[in-house]
C-alpha cells in the first residue's frame, strides 16, 4: 500500500508539472465556461471532456514513452507489480481530472450563480466511470500502438471526434442527423448522458451500466494486447 | 553459499539461440565479473537472473529461490541496474529515491544513498536535466536503495568519466566489504581486474570460462586478462 501510495503521488506530481495536462484538464475548460457565459448546462459536456482529454489524450502516449525509455521495465525489476504501476497512473488520471471538475463545478456556481448539481453523489459516480472508461480506452490505445509519437497521435485521433460528436463539447441537438446517428455508437455519449441526468437531478442508472461495461471490455481487451517492452 | 547458481540456461529468440548452455555459480559475499562482446548472451542471462525472462531450459536459483517463478519476492533482496532503461522526464532526483525506497521491505535510508553517492546537490534536479553520468550515478544509486543482498549491474560505468568511474569503483569496494554479492557485466578489463574476484567469460551463448584473473591467465597462457579473453573468445573460430 505504501508502494502504491508513493507510486500514485509521484504520477500525480509528474502530472502537475506537464503544463499541456494543467491547460487542457483546468484551463481550457473555465475558458470555454467563459465564452459561453457561464452557461450550466454545458458543464457536464466539459466534465466528460476533462475525463476523455486525460484518458485518451494524455494517457496513451504517456504509457507509450514510459515502455519505450524503458521505465516500465526498470520498475519491473523492483518489487512492485507492473499492474500496481498501471493502477497508479489510472488513479492519478481521475484524480487530475476530478480537481479540474470540481474548479470547474465550484466557479460555475460561485461565479456565474448557477444552481447546484440535482444530484452531486450520482454526478460523483458518473465522473468517476467516465475517467476511468476514457482511462481503459486510453489503455487500449497504448497497448496496440507501440511507439510514442504513434500512440500520443492515435489517441487524439480517437478522442477529438468522440468529444464533438458525444455531445462533450457542443450539445448533440446542434449536430447534422447523420453526425448525430455516430454519436449514438460512441462510447463517452453514454457518459455525457449520465453526467447531464445527474447534473438535472433525473439521475439513471442504465447509462452507468453501459459504462462500466465498457471499462470492462476494454480493460480486458488492453490486458490481452498490453506489451511491457 | 551459493548466492547465484546457474545450470545449463538455454534462451532462444525466434531462431537466435541468445543464452546456448550457460553454467556458473556466484558465491555469496563475491564479486563476480561477466565480460564478453556484443550479443554474447550476457544480457539475456542477467534478464533471467532478475526474473524478467523465463529460460527455454535449465536452472536458476538465485538466494536459493527462482526468479521466473518468485520474482517478486526476490525484487526485495536484488538490486539491479539495467543497461539504458531511464525514468520519468520530470521526476526529481530526490523524489525518485524516497519512491523507490518505498518500494522494499527493508530499504536504506534513501537520504543517506543520496549523500553517499554525491546526489545530495542534484536533489532537486529532474532526471531529464542530468547528464549522462548523472544519470548512470541516480540509477546506481536506485539499485541500491532497497538494501539488497544481491546487486545486478549491467554496464556499470559505461558513460561515466574517469574520476566519476574511480569514485564508482570505490563504492562498490565498500560493497563488497558489506558482505553484498556483486554481478557486474562490463566491456572493460580494468574494471573487472579492480573489482571482481572472479570472471566469466562469454562468448556464443555460453560461459567459456570461469575463474580469477589469474587462473584464466595461466589457462591460456598468455600475459593479461585482455589477452586471455581474446584467446578464450577465439578459441574455436
Amino acid at each position: 500500500m505504501k508502494a502504491f501510495t508513493a507510486l500514485t503521488a509521484a504520477e500525480l506530481r509528474l502530472l502537475s508539472r506537464d503544463p499541456a495536462s494543467l491547460f487542457f484538464m483546468v484551463a481550457f475548460p473555465l475558458m470555454l465556461l467563459v465564452l459561453k457565459r457561464g452557461d450550466s448546462g454545458a458543464v457536464p459536456g466539459y466534465l466528460a471532456m476533462i475525463a476523455a482529454i486525460g484518458g485518451m489524450g494524455a494517457l496513451p502516449g504517456l504509457l507509450a514513452s514510459y515502455r519505450e525509455r524503458k521505465v516500465l521495465k526498470r520498475l519491473a525489476t523492483t518489487p512492485i507489480s507492473p499492474v500496481m504501476l498501471l493502477g497508479a497512473q489510472l488513479v492519478a488520471q481521475v484524480a487530475a481530472g476530478l480537481a479540474g471538475s470540481v474548479l470547474l463545478v465550484v466557479v460555475t456556481i460561485a461565479v456565474f450563480g448557477a444552481q447546484a448539481p440535482g444530484d452531486v453523489l450520482m454526478l460523483a459516480a458518473a465522473f468517476l466511470l467516465c475517467s476511468v472508461m476514457a482511462c481503459a480506452l486510453g489503455f487500449v490505445v497504448a497497448a496496440v500502438v507501440r511507439n510514442t509519437r504513434g500512440a500520443s497521435l492515435i489517441g487524439m485521433l480517437v478522442m477529438f471526434p468522440m468529444i464533438f460528436l458525444s455531445g462533450a463539447a457542443v450539445p448533440r441537438k446542434a449536430l447534422p442527423g447523420s453526425l448525430r446517428q455516430i454519436g449514438d455508437f460512441l462510447p463517452l455519449t453514454p457518459a455525457v448522458e449520465a453526467l447531464g441526468d445527474a447534473w438535472s437531478g433525473t439521475a439513471a442508472v442504465f447509462p452507468l451500466l453501459i459504462l462500466a461495461g465498457i471499462i470492462v471490455a476494454a480493460t480486458a481487451a488492453g490486458a490481452a494486447l498490453f506489451r511491457w517492452e | 553459499m551459493e548466492a547465484i547458481e546457474v545450470t545449463d540456461l538455454r534462451k532462444s529468440y525466434g531462431d537466435t539461440r541468445a543464452v546456448d548452455g550457460v553454467t556458473f555459480t556466484v558465491r555469496a559475499g563475491e564479486t563476480f565479473g561477466i565480460i564478453g562482446h556484443n550479443g554474447a548472451g550476457k544480457t539475456t542471462t542477467v534478464e533471467c537472473l532478475i526474473g524478467l525472462r523465463r529460460a527455454d531450459a535449465g536452472t536458476v536459483r538465485v538466494l536459493g529461490e527462482d526468479p521466473a517463478r518468485r520474482r517478486r519476492a526476490l525484487a526485495h533482496r536484488l538490486g539491479v541496474q539495467l543497461q539504458d532503461s531511464s525514468l520519468p522526464e520530470r521526476i526529481k532526483v530526490a523524489e525518485a529515491l524516497r519512491m523507490f525506497g518505498s518500494f522494499y521491505r527493508d530499504a536504506a535510508d534513501w537520504r543517506r544513498v543520496m549523500e553517499r553517492w554525491g546526489l545530495r546537490p542534484l536533489a532537486r534536479k529532474a532526471f531529464g536535466d542530468l547528464s549522462g553520468g548523472q544519470k548512470q550515478r541516480l540509477m546506481l544509486a536506485l539499485a541500491l536503495v532497497g538494501n539488497p543482498e544481491v546487486v545486478v549491474l549491467d554496464e556499470l560505468t559505461t558513460g561515466l568519466d574517469p574520476i566519476a568511474r574511480r569514485e564508482t569503483w570505490r563504492l562498490i569496494g565498500d560493497l563488497k566489504t558489506a558482505g553484498t554479492t556483486v554481478v557486474l557485466v562490463s566491456h572493460y578489463f580494468d574494471e573487472i581486474e579492480a573489482l571482481c574476484d572472479r570472471v566469466a567469460v562469454f562468448a556464443r551463448g555460453r560461459a567459456e570460462a570461469t575463474g580469477t584473473t589469474g587462473e584464466l591467465i595461466a589457462r591460456t597462457g598468455t600475459a593479461s586478462l585482455e589477452e586471455a579473453y581474446l584467446a578464450l573468445e577465439g578459441a574455436d573460430r
